[in-house]
């Protein structure tokens, strides 16, 4: 062990009182991390031959406690008795935690996540700060692992087990009131006096002469006293298995795995046959391809956070415009007012504006209902959308971003007539899905600051924004709309400025595909099903055409036709549906039936015969059905990446259908999961479907056939 | 004579001005007023940053938001560094937090001053009459259910009494539940309503009935006027209506189009059943709304590349008997007057608050009286003539409605951008004050 980590944990003696300063050094966050372990080991073997009366866990960070393991080392687990002997270690340094002679009391002030919020559990009492930074939790089923150091035995015989398993199962962090509230924290006090009453705590332990708490804590209350009895924790069990499945759809061992252990081990006198059933659930579920995918995807994330765009420094955006109170308009106004920015909405009369105000304030106030804000919040929020019909304010904007109706001529005109509003270091934004943000920069004085926004619609639900770059763009303005987005809470992914730029560009082939299978036969609930249940998507292709719309759907396909010649082309009976009435969801006609409140029904049966097909035959094999679209998908973003270089790396593919499409994050990403089956396999069985269904458009790319003569990865 | 700290007016609005219980009833002052102030600075794209402080006129003094004036600064994306408080003179309320922002600039403490008023006198409470509020003090300190139980019986009882004055209509009676802008419109000191003092000067001046209505109906006919000329948008801001946003209210409610002598005589006397003349309808009515303008010094309207519309020459305020305080704009205009070095013929436009007809024209015949000027003035001769054509052209608070605590910076905006469009250098803006005051404000326009 390096002599540094004797500096990242210090015993600072108080008399008959010794506090433990946790302060990892060289790292932003305290994370245990092996040498950490044994640094900390160390300590509390140390701490167990003292004559201390108490002791105070404390951190010295800003805004974080303790952060969790070590992901990196998690990641490098690959087998399970690797995993098994380091989790044993783990659980083994709690168990000394616990078993530490005197009592003792964590300060808990910042981020406390995943081991380290095991570390807390092992300790005998818990006071936190009020602080917003004070967030803690068990993400570990997030990542498709389990709380391992210990969590999944000692949560619920603190907080009871129904509280427990919300906990385990949702793997979000907790703020400290909510901590506090379901008896996580014992305490919760003013992030000033955390230091002072914890150590007062700690002294009256002492001079009360208080020792030990017990772990073996009988439930509290008639509710909780039969929920955890024999007959309720049945109950509980199933209803929570239920509620597992239809979030994961089966997809996602970890929390299924979380729910076993917990069910193994309530009510265990014996700690270390429960320690072992823990572990032996972790090492289980560590090492599947789904945990390292998720890690993967976490990662990703990360990198978003980290990461600047372009070395240009962003400039700071306080006041942002929106032209265009619509659907669009009035969704970037509820996420970007959400995150305190304030906000200018312009549209062309007051009925628009009013429905754009209303779209905001509906969002919020279903927050409002969930007590997830409270009424001056409310106001607060609302108030900060002002609305008019002419340029007044326009000069005080940093960004406006254009939502207007998707015509290239009336955007250019618009443009120029909303430069000459601005500040001339104003930036401009398209939020287009479909046109070139460089032709449409023409209309624009200082196309370098002119950009695009892609936002996916709902606007509040879909955390991407793709960040489209114009020939012209500078990297300031890049920089800026990155930082921007952000800062609204979404998820920015920069990318070349081409038709349907990322996401709409992988879509487009993978729904042109659903199409033809359905010319060939297929009903839309066997393709849709296939790809829900079996590859893990959100949807269904023909789920997903009636969300988009059907017309669009066309009208994109046509635009991608003239662009891409020959790989594109359009099923006979996508060109039936041009001329019919079918929109989609919003006209309540698609491949589905819609309500009144637009909710997705049952397929719509008369769908087959509309577009001049006779009843399904479904001659294909539910695997065809799956690699034609995702193949396809895989083949079309060999040429984006590769050839267009519209993004720079696989990760921001990855990450872009993820977080735009829902891809399923259990599976890496796209190219992730193309990396997993092999480039060769993907274009064989490209060319295979190409030939046997004579569909030239599935023939892989040259970029694919390279790849898959050498067997290469995306992912180098 | 121009001085870089001549305190000049960059631009005013305000929120349109609705009947109270109409559209506005609902929204809360504070609302109000931060959607007139979010509009000024949308308007002058002003750097908020700038301003040094807000003052803002309000009467109903909320009790969710006592200082009103940080609560609308605040609403309104002000920064939380820069000051802002909430001044109280009745019906000048937003003259006096004018005069508060021109004192300050003027004497170069500051340089940018955001001032107006708001008010939502359909939110005025109905509060606890004293006798069952004893009870309420008593059942707060009950220490046990048993002690509380007989003071909640007691309660019981009460309730009863007051639900049988309401029903019998007796405001006297001692359970009737006390109706605060009945009482806010009640002199404090004589003890009478102020559409009584208004019946006073109706009858010691001679103003008849038909005088009133007629003046009524200029009210409301000019007001209509001005709107379907579009000259209210110059002033006017949208209000988005919550919760549904389905309105964007552009107008104000209150002028009638279609108003006649005829449908203003069946009205009954609403002060002075027996010999009164003052109604409803020839009264401003309960109004609610918001009125914001930008003061700055010359110097930093110029460094800033603003063109104001006119600068404050001076104002002045004055007391006389409360029970003839529609008199008001007769003792303050010749204190402004005297400050400004001007005289009554010089003002192109007057804008003279309309709180009853029968008080503006008792005003204008007190304006024009010698032996007024002499006995109550200390004149030596009459102020000056009013001329009608020069009088409140776009209508007054007759048919706009008279927030009291918005309605000062009202007609400062009203004025201002009359006297623009008219060209004319000279405009006087008025109002008599409840509890028997007057105020006065002379601008100038900026050439």
């Amino acid at each position: 062990m390096s002599t540094s980590h004797l500096e990242s944990i210090k015993i600072i003696p108080k008399q008959e009182i010794a506090i433990v300063e946790i302060d990892m050094v060289g790292e932003k966050v305290n994370k245990l991390s092996t040498p950490m372990m044994a640094r900390l080991k160390d300590v509390l073997q140390e701490l167990t031959k003292s004559s201390y009366k108490a002791v105070i866990f404390t951190s010295k960070k800003a805004k974080i406690f303790i952060a969790g393991a070590d992901i990196e080392e998690i990641k490098n687990l690959n087998n399970q008795e690797q995993v098994l002997k380091a989790v044993s270690q783990g659980q083994e340094i709690m168990n000394m935690l616990e078993d530490l002679p005197m009592p003792t009391i964590a300060s808990v002030h910042g981020a406390c996540a995943g081991g380290g919020c095991e570390f807390i559990l092992a300790c005998d009492y818990r006071i936190g700060s009020e602080d917003p930074s004070t967030r803690i939790g068990l993400p570990e089923t997030q990542l498709g692992i389990l709380p391992g150091f210990g969590g999944c035995v000692r949560l619920p015989r603190i907080v009871g087990l129904q509280a427990s398993l919300d906990v385990i199962l949702a793997g979000k962090l907790l703020p400290g009131k909510k901590a506090y509230k379901i008896g996580l924290l014992d305490k919760l006090v003013h992030p000033a006096i955390l230091q002072e009453e914890t150590l007062k705590w700690a002294q009256k332990l002492v001079t009360d002469k208080v020792g030990k708490r017990r772990k073996h804590f009988k439930s509290s209350g008639l509710i909780n006293g039969f929920l955890e009895g024999p007959l309720g924790r049945g109950v509980v069990f199933s209803q929570a298995k239920k509620g597992v499945l239809k979030l994961t759809g089966g997809h996602y061992p970890a929390p299924l795995k979380a729910l076993s252990v917990v069910c193994a081990t309530i009510g265990m006198s014996d700690r270390d046959r429960a320690m072992k059933i823990e572990r032996e659930g972790f090492a289980e579920v560590a090492v599947t391809e789904v945990s390292k995918n998720l890690i993967h995807v976490y990662y990703l994330t990360e990198m978003v956070k980290k990461q600047n765009a372009t070395a240009a420094k962003a400039k700071e955006v306080k006041a942002l415009g929106i032209l265009g109170a619509g659907t669009m308009g009035g969704g970037i106004a509820y996420v970007a007012a959400d995150k305190g920015i304030q906000v200018r909405m312009k549209d062309l009369n007051y009925e628009a504006l009013g429905k754009g105000l209303k779209h905001a304030s509906d969002l919020w106030k279903k927050l409002l209902k969930r007590k997830s804000i409270d009424r001056y919040q409310f106001r607060q929020k609302m108030n900060s959308v002002s609305i008019g019909v002419d340029y007044s304010d326009f000069k005080r904007l940093d960004v406006v971003i254009e939502a207007i109706v998707e015509d290239m001529k009336i955007k250019q005109r618009v443009i120029g007539e909303t430069a000459a509003q601005m500040r001339p270091d104003a930036i401009l934004v398209t939020n287009t899905s479909s046109l070139s943000v460089t032709e449409m920069s023409q209309g624009h004085p200082h196309p370098e600051f002119f950009a695009g926004m892609h936002f996916f619609n709902p606007v509040h639900k879909m955390p991407l924004v793709e960040v489209i770059r114009g020939a012209k763009t500078s990297d300031q303005t890049i920089s800026t709309i990155f930082e921007l987005t952000k800062k609204m809470g979404k998820m920015p992914v920069v990318v070349k400025d081409g038709p349907g730029f990322l996401v709409n560009r992988l879509l487009l082939p993978y729904m042109a595909e659903a199409a033809f299978m359905f010319q060939e036969g297929m009903s839309v609930g066997q393709v849709d099903v296939a790809y829900v249940k079996e590859f893990g998507m959100p949807m269904g292709p023909f789920a997903l055409m009636d969300e988009v719309g059907l017309d669009v759907c066309v009208k994109v396909l046509r635009i991608f036709m003239k662009a891409f010649g020959d790989r594109v082309s359009l099923a006979p009976c996508m060109e039936v549906l041009e001329k019919s009435t079918r929109l989609g969801k919003k006209n309540g006609q698609g491949f589905y039936k819609y309500s009144s409140d637009g909710q997705r029904g049952e397929v719509d049966e008369t769908i087959y015969s509309a577009l001049g097909l006779g009843q399904p035959t479904n001659p294909h094999t539910s695997k065809e059905c799956i690699e034609r679209g995702v193949f396809a998908m895989i083949n079309e973003c060999s040429r984006a990446l590769i050839e267009d270089r519209i993004v720079e790396t696989p990760h921001e593919v990855d990450l872009a259908m993820i977080m735009g499409t829902g891809f399923p994050p259990f599976r890496g990403g796209l190219l992730r999961y193309a990396d997993s089956v092999g480039s060769k396999y993907v274009a064989e069985q490209l060319e295979t479907y190409a030939s046997q269904r004579t569909a030239p458009r599935l023939k892989p790319s040259k970029v694919l056939s390279e790849m898959a003569s050498v067997k290469a990865k995306f992912y180098k | 004579m121009k001085s870089p700290r001549d305190v000049v007016i960059v631009e005013g609005v305000r929120t349109p001005f609705a009947k109270s219980g109409t559209k506005l009833k609902k929204v809360h002052p504070a609302e109000l007023g931060q959607v007139a102030l979010r509009e000024l600075i949308a308007k002058t794209n002003l750097d908020v940053n700038l301003i040094d402080e807000v003052i803002i006129g309000n009467t109903g003094n909320p009790v969710d938001a006592v200082n009103i004036g940080r609560v609308v600064a605040l609403n309104a994306g002000i920064p939380q560094k820069t000051s802002a408080y909430t001044v109280h003179r009745n019906c000048a309320s937003a003259l006096e937090s004018i005069s508060n922002g021109y004192e300050k600039i003027r004497s170069g403490t500051m340089d940018v001053v955001v001032a107006g008023g708001t008010e939502n006198m359909s939110q005025m409470p109905t509060l606890l009459p004293q006798k069952i509020q004893d009870i309420f003090d008593k059942l707060f300190m009950a220490k046990s259910p048993s002690q509380a139980l007989p003071l909640a019986g007691k309660l019981l009882g009460a309730e009863l009494k007051q639900i049988k004055a309401l029903l019998t209509g007796n405001m006297k009676d001692e359970y009737f539940p006390v109706i605060s802008v009945m009482q806010g419109l009640t002199d404090p000191f004589a003890g009478i309503n102020m559409g009584q003092t208004a019946e006073i000067l109706a009858k010691e001046f001679g103003i008849s009935r038909v005088m009133q209505d007629e003046f009524a109906l200029r009210s409301h006919n000019l007001a209509v006027k001005a709107t379907k000329e579009g000259r209210m948008k110059a002033e006017i801001v949208p209000f988005p209506l919550p919760p549904d946003y389905k309105e964007i209210l552009t107008e104000d409610i209150g002028p009638r189009d279609g108003q006649t002598m005829e449908a203003l005589a069946k009205l009954k006397p609403f002060f002075d059943r027996q010999t009164g003349s003052i109604t409803v309808g020839n009264a401003c009515p309960l109004t609610d709304g918001a009125a914001m303008v930008l003061l700055m010094s010359r110097e930093k309207a110029e460094a800033l590349g603003y063109k104001p519309y006119a600068r404050i020459r001076s104002y002045g305020f004055a007391g006389l008997e409360p029970e003839r305080m529609g008199l008001g704009p007769v003792y303050a205009t010749p204190v402004a007057l005297k400050r400004a070095g001007l005289n009554f013929s010089d003002f192109g436009l007057i804008e003279l608050n309309e709180a009853f007809a029968a008080q503006v024209l008792a005003c204008a015949k007190a304006f024009e009286s010698d032996e007024f000027a002499k006995t109550k003035l200390g004149l030596g001769g009459k102020v000056g003539a009013v001329d009608l054509e020069k009088l409140n052209v776009n209508g007054g608070a007759i048919a706009l409605g008279h927030p009291v605590g918005a309605t000062g910076t009202r007609l400062v905006i009203t004025l201002m951008k009359e006297m623009q469009r008219r060209q004319v250098q000279f405009g006087l803006a008025t109002l008599c004050i409840g509890g028997g005051q007057g105020g006065a404000m002379i601008l100038e326009t900026e050439a």
